[in-house]
Order: structure tokens, then sequence, then C-alpha cells
């Protein structure tokens, strides 16, 4: 398996913490950290196995550092990369855009020839609506530490254990 | 049904594509903006003024772009009272912004009558909106109506808070902009609360456009209120999509409220500080700059030399509105209402006229013809206005579709307040235009309506004399009909309160025709009450010249006399009349006076009768207790009393609701026995 890039917000709270845990769940080396409130777009291109970190804002919004980073990658060439995208949200206090975050990036990055892997069941979550959803499957891994919080360590594992067969 | 909501957004702007002198436009009026925000809770400090400050920062997004996408020569804007950036954006300076902050005689929305941060400017169709909010919805739908009507080549924006989104009159507009299908966009700002109310209690949705998914004809948008760029797009894809198709259309901006509601509230009540640091972090404009210069498009320099300008602008603007005169106390009764068609053909409305007589009905309608046939700019709605061979709940419009067609002569919904408020909406297309609206199917069913009521006769006196609804609302008024609760009841007691609308109240068939007239050629609303018993009475049927025209506030003696003084209108003046032969049978002379309009009143004639007489009997079919009598007679008492040989005295019904049963009815609604006896009474005094 190549390197794997794990972006995400090293000054999110909740994110950032959840990216500590992926991280320890592949073994040392295999991940690198980037801290995308300062990075560069080429960065994006050093890898071919990427794990992108994103909650969900303000209703069905990106956050602000994912936003206004969105325009650097949009001529980013993904194909032939594998995403991987972990997004935390809360399915009852925003049921109606659980985890939009991750359907958003999920697009984005399709669009851009990005293959998306670690796509997961719906099954165990209770919400009304998400951009993460596609054809009955969440194209990431939704992240629930309002709700849920006793079962994300075994949700990570299995996902993390997934990537470990999807990535090249 | 073709789902309007999941049609993408076009990303017509971007951080990389949008030119830089616009981006440097746009990050001008954004900076001036936050300055001129973050600078008027100051003024109050200092005790200048700018008492109530609802600060927009976190919409900035959404107020730029509304600003943006209006023309205006072709648009009409609706900003609320948190639209500061909207204004700025759609071309208004610093300097008319603190004037109007700071409530100067130069305030281009208000000459200071309004609430500060009440921002508009009529001149521009930017208007001036009312306090109650959300209620200028209805004003956009109205206006639309004649955007479309009139072929124009623009929209109407209407802006509010998504929490106001509750009032029931914003669903009604909503509703019939979908109904009629009109151009015209519903921007919520979406902050999140409604003063300290969070948006849960508001509504189940969390994003109350929703709401509106199930209306026809209707596009909902929804974009991120604190980003330019969406919400640019989401604004542009509105406008173009509403013109193109004819069609409304709801843009729900998520935005942030940074700070407290107003200065008057304390948002540490009832945020915490995780929620008051995000807030902060997320703040639209620092966003923007951001972007700027991530992207490369600005250099810091250039950001500072664009701030030091914004800043250059606001100490000037600052000066020039300090050192600007305040509003004259003087001048407190200009634009009360604006003067009238003179009526002078018959300038005391009064003829010799001695053709066929006509019922109070075809006075009416044939006099709402004549206008029509006269004013190709005049509209009539109401409910039950027209259906094939109906025109009206009582016919008073029968024949108008027919001859004038479904785009000037139509059905409303049942919907009141829609009905009055959209005419003053239409209105404010152009001065030419001439509005009736049946508010209401009996003129008890017009409470609904109120709250537009009470804003037509603000609008002229709160813009200073730049807008005035030329709206005549006809209601089908009072008694006498065994209709009960809602169809019986006398409203003008209630209705005569309000300064900014003249209240005629006719009872005879060539008066109804005359006043009618007028108030079809008068600027200003005109509420124009019809004794509804009276419509086919042979007793008021009258000879009608063809162009017959009754000034406003000129009584008519209807019956002359040196004994007593009865003032009436309406259907009283029949029975007062009846009550004056029966006394004259007893030897006794009494004048009867049709005051004819209630406002303005007519002082002089009144008062010279109670010069002859020495006498005054007040006779009104609404309750004694509350009735527009209390003000004859106290007007009376102090400008007359030395002419008095007697108190005053009203006669009216009792103080209860009027009943269904005959029995009752006759019970409570005033008769000629009860004038009779309180005449006989004041002339043996
Ligand atoms: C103002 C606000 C809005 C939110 N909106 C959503 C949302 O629309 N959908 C969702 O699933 N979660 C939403 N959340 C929940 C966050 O995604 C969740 O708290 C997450 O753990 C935050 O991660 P962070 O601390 O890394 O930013 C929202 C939280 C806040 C405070
Ligand atoms: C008819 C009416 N009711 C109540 C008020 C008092 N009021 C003023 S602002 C406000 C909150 C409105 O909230 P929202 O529509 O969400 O707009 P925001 O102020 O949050 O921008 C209320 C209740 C009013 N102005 N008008």
């Amino acid at each position: 398996m190549k390197k794997i890039g794990l972006f995400y917000s090293f000054g999110s709270k909740k994110t950032a913490k959840i990216a500590g845990i992926v991280y320890n769940s592949f073994s040392g080396d295999d991940v690198q950290l980037i801290n995308v409130d300062e990075v560069k777009k080429e960065k994006f291109l050093e890898f071919d196995n990427l794990i992108v970190g994103v909650p969900t804002w303000f209703d069905g919004e990106l956050p602000n550092y994912w936003d206004e980073l969105l325009p650097a990658l949009e001529e980013i060439d993904f194909s032939n990369k594998r995403v991987a995208i972990f997004g935390l949200g809360d399915q009852k206090g925003y049921t109606e855009n659980f985890c939009d975050a991750i359907g958003i990036m999920a697009t984005f990055l399709e669009e851009r020839g990005a293959l998306i892997v670690g796509k997961t069941a719906v099954e165990g979550y209770t919400f009304e609506g998400s951009k993460a959803v596609r054809d009955g499957q969440f194209v990431g891994l939704p992240l629930d530490q309002e709700n849920q919080a006793r079962l994300t360590n075994g949700r990570i594992e299995y996902w993390v254990g997934n990537l470990k067969k999807e990535f090249i | 049904m073709k789902v309007l909501q999941d049609i993408p957004v076009p990303k017509t702007f971007t951080i990389k594509n949008t030119d830089k002198v616009i981006l440097e436009k746009w990050f001008y009026m954004m900076t001036l903006g936050r300055m001129i925000d973050e600078k008027a809770p100051n003024y109050l400090k200092q005790a200048i003024g700018w008492s109530y400050h609802a600060p927009y920062a976190g919409h900035d997004g959404i107020q730029l772009a509304i600003g943006q996408i209006f023309n205006r020569e072709t648009d009409h804007l609706f900003p609320y009272y948190r639209d500061m950036l909207t204004n700025i954006s759609a071309g208004l300076t610093g300097e008319e912004i603190i004037l109007n902050g700071i409530s100067k005689a130069a305030d281009v929305t208000s000459g200071g009558r309004h609430m500060s941060n009440h921002i508009g400017k009529p001149e521009w169709n930017i208007h001036n909106v009312s306090s109650a909010t959300g209620n200028h919805t209805l004003h956009a739908v109205g206006v639309a109506r004649a955007i479309k009507y009139y072929k124009g080549k623009g929209v109407a924006i209407s802006s509010q808070g998504e929490s106001s989104v509750s009032e029931g009159y914003v669903y009604e507009a909503i509703n019939g902009a979908s109904t009629e299908e009109l151009p015209v966009i519903f921007v919520f700002q979406d902050n999140g609360y409604g003063i300290s109310v969070p948006k849960k209690d508001q509504t189940a949705n969390r994003k109350v456009a929703n709401n509106f998914s199930g209306f026809k004809n209707l596009r909902i948008i929804h974009c991120n209120g604190k980003d330019v760029f969406d919400s640019i797009n989401a604004m542009t894809e509105a406008k173009k999509w509403s013109l193109e198709n004819q069609q409304p259309c709801i843009v729900q901006a998520n935005c942030i409220r940074i700070h407290a509601h107003s200065n008057s509230d304390r948002h540490d009540l009832y945020r915490n500080d995780a929620e008051l640091g995000y807030v902060q972090e997320s703040d639209p404009l620092l966003k923007f700059k951001r972007m700027l210069l991530r992207y490369e498009r600005f250099t810091d320099e250039e950001i500072l030399a664009i701030e030091a300008k914004a800043k250059e602008e606001l100490k000037v603007a600052h000066r020039n509105a300090l050192a600007s005169p305040d509003p004259d106390p003087a001048s407190i009764y200009d634009f009360v209402i604006p003067e009238p068609y003179p009526a002078s053909k018959y300038p005391e409305g009064l003829h010799n006229f001695s053709g066929e007589k006509k019922k109070l009905i075809e006075g009416l309608n044939e006099t709402l013809k004549a206008e029509f046939r006269l004013n190709p700019d005049t509209f009539i709605w109401g409910q039950d206005i027209a259906n094939k061979d109906k025109g009206g709940i009582f016919n008073v419009s029968k024949g108008l579709q027919k001859e004038f067609g479904t785009a000037r002569v139509f059905n409303g919904p049942i919907a009141e307040d829609f009905i009055t408020g959209t005419a003053n909406g239409m209105s404010r297309y152009s001065k030419k235009i001439r509005i009736v609206v049946e508010g209401a199917e009996f003129a008890d069913y017009f409470w609904p309506a109120m709250e537009q009521y009470v804003e037509m006769t603000h609008e002229y006196w709160r813009t200073n004399g730049k807008f005035s609804p030329n709206v005549t609302i006809r209601l089908a008024s009072g008694g006498y009909i065994g209709g009960g609760l809602y169809h019986s009841q006398s409203t003008e007691g209630a209705l005569a309160t309000f300064p900014g609308i003249r209240v005629v109240y006719p009872s005879f068939a060539d008066d109804a025709a005359g006043l009618l007239r007028t108030s079809l050629r008068s600027e200003g609303p005109t509420l124009f009450l019809e004794p509804k018993a009276l419509y086919n009475s042979p007793a008021a049927a009258t000879p009608i010249p063809d162009d017959f025209e009754v000034p406003f506030g000129k009584a008519r003696i209807r019956r002359e006399g040196t004994d007593l003084s009865i003032i009436t209108y309406g259907n009283t003046t029949h029975l007062s009349l009846k009550v004056a032969e029966r006394l004259s049978g007893e030897g006794f002379n009494l004048e009867v006076i049709d005051i004819r309009s209630l406002i303005p009143l007519d002082k002089e004639t009144i008062i010279n009768s109670v010069k002859k007489t020495g006498r005054v009997l007040v006779v009104h079919e609404d309750k004694v207790f509350g009735g527009f009598g209390g003000e004859l007679a106290g007007m009376i008492g102090e400008e007359a009393f030395e002419f008095l040989d007697a108190p005053v005295r009203r006669v009216g019904s009792a103080f209860t609701p009027v009943g269904f049963n005959r029995i009752l009815e006759a019970a409570i609604l005033i008769n000629e026995e009860k004038i009779y006896a309180a005449a006989l009474a004041l002339l043996k005094y």
C-alpha cells in the first residue's frame, strides 16, 4: 500500500481528535498528516491514497477551511487517486443535513476523476436527509460524536480495515 | 409536478474568474458597510441617536448579492431592518446610511420619521418598509403583479429574516405569487434566531423555505449567505429564472448573527461561549478577504488601500451627517394624506339633476364602469368579484370583468390581508394607477386585513410624502339584513382612528357615486363604506348626474331645520329623516346633516347647524361606546359649546355583537323609536 495523505484541519476540534484515531488505526508510517488550514494544492498531488476529514457545519455546509480551499483544487486531476472521506455530523440536531459535507466533497472529487473508496452502510444511523447518501449507502464514513460517540472506535476500525483493501 | 427545488445553480462568479474591478467594488462596499455597522452603537452611546440598530454582520454575502442584482430602473426592492449592506450594495452612500441612522431631516428614507435601520430610497424603488416583520412580502407581490401586467423588465425582491416567515401574511404572499405566477424573489436571511427565539420554535423544518416545497410555480434556492460567490450566484440565478419564467423564487440564505439581535438585546443571555466563538470565526467579511489574498486577486497593500478609502468615506459621511439639520417639529402634519382630487365641478357636492332615480348599487356600479373606461390604469379585485354573471358578493361590480377583462377585474383568494396588502404594493409601480378593492365580502370580515390597513395609513407620512397607496377600499357595511355576527356590524368606529386614510360613508345613491368618483381620482387611500342594507333600497335611490363628484369633507344638509340638529351618516340618515318627518308633525323642525365623510370632517357645516339649533343629537349605527359619534360629540362640545342649549346626546347600537335572530338584531341595532325618544328628550330639555 502506498503512503496515505490524511487531510484535515489541525485547528478543528472533534475532527482533529478523530483524525488521530484514524491515524493510529494504520501502522505508524503508512499515513502522513496534513493540515488543510495551510496546505498548498501541490500537496494533494503527492498521494495516490487520500483520506479527507470534513465535518458538516451550518445546516449542510463545508467548514470555511475546506470551502476556501476548493477553488485551488478545481484544476487538480484526481484520476488514479483513491479518496476516502470521513465526516463528523449530528444526526439528531441536524437531521435534515446529516453529514452533507461528505457528499459535497465526494461529488467535487469525483468530478475531478477521483475514485471514492470507503463507502459505508446507512444502517445504524437515524436521520432525515443527507447529501452523503448515494444509491443507498454513504459515500464515506459518518461519525456522530454528539449522539453515537461510543460507536466511533468500532466504526473507524471496520472502515480502516476496508480501506486497507481498497487503497492501492 | 415539475420539481423546481433541485435545479442546480450555475457557478457564474468565482474567486478566480470574477473581474478585479468588480471584486474591488464588492470589497469596498462590504468594508464600508461593516465599518458603519460597527460604528452605529457609538451614536447611541454618545446620545446622538440610532437607538435601534440591528447589525448585519454575518449576513454579508447575501446582502451584497441582493443589492448587486437590483436594478433601480426596472426592479423593486423591499429591504428589512437588518439590510444595511443591501442598501449600500444597491447604491446608497455611507452618508445616506448615517443620515437614516441618526434620523436627520435629509434622511432619504423618511426624513427621520421612520425607525433607524429601516433604510430605503423610494425614488430608486428601494421601498421604505414597515417594522411589522415581513408584511412587505405582500407589497412585493403587489408590485410584481404590476410589473407583469405592464410587461416591465424587472423583478420585485423582498428580504426578511427566517423567523418572520412564520407570519401568516408571508404564506399569503407566497401563495399569491405562486397562484398568479409573479416575478418576485423572496429572500430569507436565516441567522437561526428571531431575537432570542431559536428557529426550531418557529417551524418544524430547519430551512423554512422547504415549507413551501409543495407550492406550484415556485423555485426554491438555498445558498450560503455568508459566502459572497454562493450568494451572488444564487441571486443572479433567482433573478434570471424569475424574469424568464415570470414566476416567483425563494432564496434561503444561510447566515449567522455575529452580534446580538439589536442594541437592546443581550445575546450572552441565551448563547454560550462556544457559539459566540464560532460565529466570530465564521465572519463572512474575513472569509472574503482571505480568499482575495489567497487567490492573489489583491495584495495586502491593495486591501489596505481599499480599507483606507472606506475609512475616509466614513469620516466625511460622519462629519456631514452630524452637521445636517434635524427634522422640524412644525412639519409633523406634513404628508399625513395627499391632497385629494378637487372635485371642483360640484364644489359643495350638491346637484339639481332631476333624471330618473337610480339605486345606490347602480350608482356604484356605473361610476366604477365610467371611471374604468376613463382611466386604463384602474384595477379592482376582491373575493367573489367576478365569475360569469356574478360581480361581487352583492353584485356591485357586475359586468366589470366582461367589459374590462380578467387582468383588471379579478377574484382574490380568501385572504383579506393579501387583498389589501397587494393593493398597496401594486400602486407603487406608477402614480397613475388607481386600485379599488373589495376589502372583504362583509365589512366585518375585514379584520384579518387590519395589519395592512394600518400599513396603508402609515405610508405617506412614513415616506415623508414620497409614496401614497392610491387605493379605495370598499366595504359592504352595517346591519339590518338579519346577518348576525360578521355580517352586520359596523367597523368605522375602529377604522376611523388611524391618521392617514379618508373615511366616507354615503347614504344615498348620488353621494355614493360622487364620492366613489372622487376616491378613484384622488391620491392616497380612501375607506369607502357602503350601507349594504341600502344597495337596493328605493329610499336611497336618487337621480345621479353622469359626472357627479363629491369633494371629501363636505357634509350634506338633507333636511333644514331650526330646533335640533341630527348629525348622522349611513343607514341612520334614513332613520333620522323619518324621525324628523314624524316630529315635524308634532311641531318640531329638525335639521338632518349627513356628514358623508368622517375623515376629513366638515366641521363648518356641523357647527353652523349647532349655531342655528342649539341642540345636537349624534346618531349612528355603530356602537355608542367607541363609535365615531364620540368624536363628533367631543368636537361639538369643544368647538361649539357656547351655542348649545342642551347637552350633546348620542344614539347608536348596544355595546354587544349584533345577533342573528331578527328579534335580537332589532334589540341591538338602533331604530326609529330610539332616535325619536332621544330627539324628543333633547327638544324638551
Ligand atoms: C452551528 C453548527 C451547525 C452544524 N450543522 C451540522 C449539519 O448541518 N449537519 C451535521 O451533520 N452536523 C452539523 N453540526 C454538527 C457538527 O458537524 C459536529 O458537531 C462536529 O462534531 C463538529 O466537528 P468539528 O469540531 O471538527 O468542527 C453542526 C454543528 C454546529 C455547531
Ligand atoms: C409583526 C411583528 N411582530 C414582532 C416584531 C418584533 N420583532 C422585531 S425583529 C423580530 C425578530 C425577527 O426575526 P427574523 O425574521 O428571523 O429576522 P432577524 O432579526 O433575525 O434578522 C421580532 C419578533 C415585529 N417587528 N413585528
